[in-house]
């Protein structure tokens, strides 16, 4: 009886390790990417009304991750100084903070946000407070429109 | 011989209590940790350090060569994973497991930031949160088959005054009305 419930612990263990092994070894979060044309990132800054509302594939470096729940990341686009935010839904998919300086590829639907000028000081003050950095309030200098995407799936590598 | 239906209720409560003792520890100890997200991060503490070097000339396009040398100016022996000019002045820096430097080239402030994942809550909250997925996800669903058995073969280990007749039916319909009270204030 006793070598029984060892023997049971002993498998339960394994596929502990077999699942843990599993996730470092495949860097794949939430849905299989279906997309196999990539979009710019530049584009989508450029032309969002064509994009808003619409599933593309996107890759970049990772430039910055949710350090607290992992539920959203930027990656930085084509174009020098600009990066879009990848949006996902809190504990479907969870981004490393390791992930920062690898590169992404990433399937989401491209959304828009528009904000008051009071929702975007709260927007940016929360940013701000998540890194750890005092927020600045004259860099929100009226109402905006952010483009994002929601990710529904991301391969990240090396 | 009649199947003594309460003998083996009473097996299979306690096995499977001791059989979940491990998993349980791990769920509510990672369940209070992630609860209060809003005020600590459950799953990292930072390194933030700040310093200063004395100010680099602006650059359009920073090349990896330049992040280099810029590098080599903070002591940095670590090689880096990859780069982000957020503009002409204003540069990150990545290096493994997600340490990042920001650099401000026209004033020279550094500012360093190393995590470092919380030794015993960090793997508790990447078991509870189900980051491994795939088998990790049936032994999660196992493990709630586990507890709702746990629950319900629980109800009936006592007979008698202490058992579900008695006391027992207090307690649990307390515990059922506490979340419904919650839900009623808040729903």
């Amino acid at each position: 009886m006793k070598s029984g419930y060892v023997r049971v612990l002993f498998v339960m263990a394994l596929l502990v390790a077999l699942a843990v092994r599993a996730h470092a070894a495949t860097l794949k979060y939430g849905a299989e990417l279906t997309r196999k044309e990539v979009t710019k990132v530049s584009d989508i800054a450029d032309h969002p009304d064509r994009y808003v509302g619409r599933r593309v594939l996107v890759e970049g470096t990772v430039v910055e991750v949710c350090a607290k729940r992992g539920c959203w990341m930027d990656i930085a686009s084509d174009r020098k100084y600009e990066k879009i935010q990848i949006k996902v839904v809190d504990g479907e998919i969870i981004f490393p903070l390791s992930a920062r300086g690898q590169k992404a590829l990433v399937e989401g639907v491209v959304e828009e946000m528009a904000m008051t000028y009071e929702q975007a000081i709260s927007y940016h003050r929360h940013k701000a407070e998540e890194r750890g950095e005092l927020f600045d309030p004259s860099v929100v200098t009226g109402a905006q429109t952010l483009y994002r995407i929601r990710g529904l799936g991301a391969v990240i590598t090396d | 011989m009649p199947l003594n239906w309460r003998k083996w209720n009473a097996v299979i409560h306690r096995d499977l209590g001791y059989l979940c003792t491990g998993l349980t520890l791990i769920y509510a100890i990672s369940g209070v940790a992630v609860n209060h997200i809003h005020s600590w991060n459950p799953n990292y503490t930072f390194e933030r350090e700040s310093t200063r070097i004395p100010p680099l000339p602006s650059k359009e396009d920073l090349t990896d060569q330049d992040i280099i040398q810029i590098l080599a100016r903070l002591g940095e022996t670590r090689v880096h994973r990859s780069f982000f000019q957020k503009s002409r002045d204003e540069v990150d820096i990545f290096f493994a497991e997600g340490s990042a430097t920001s650099i401000n080239l026209r004033t020279g402030a550094v500012r360093q930031e190393r995590p470092r994942p919380r030794p015993v809550l960090y793997p508790m909250n990447f078991l509870h949160l189900n980051h491994p997925k795939k088998i990790w996800t049936w032994m999660a669903d196992a493990y709630a088959v586990s507890l709702a058995v746990l629950a319900l073969t629980g109800l009936f280990v006592l007979k008698g005054r202490k058992g579900i007749t008695g006391r027992g039916a207090w307690l649990t319909g307390a515990g059922i009305a506490i979340p419904l009270l919650f839900l009623f204030l808040y729903l």
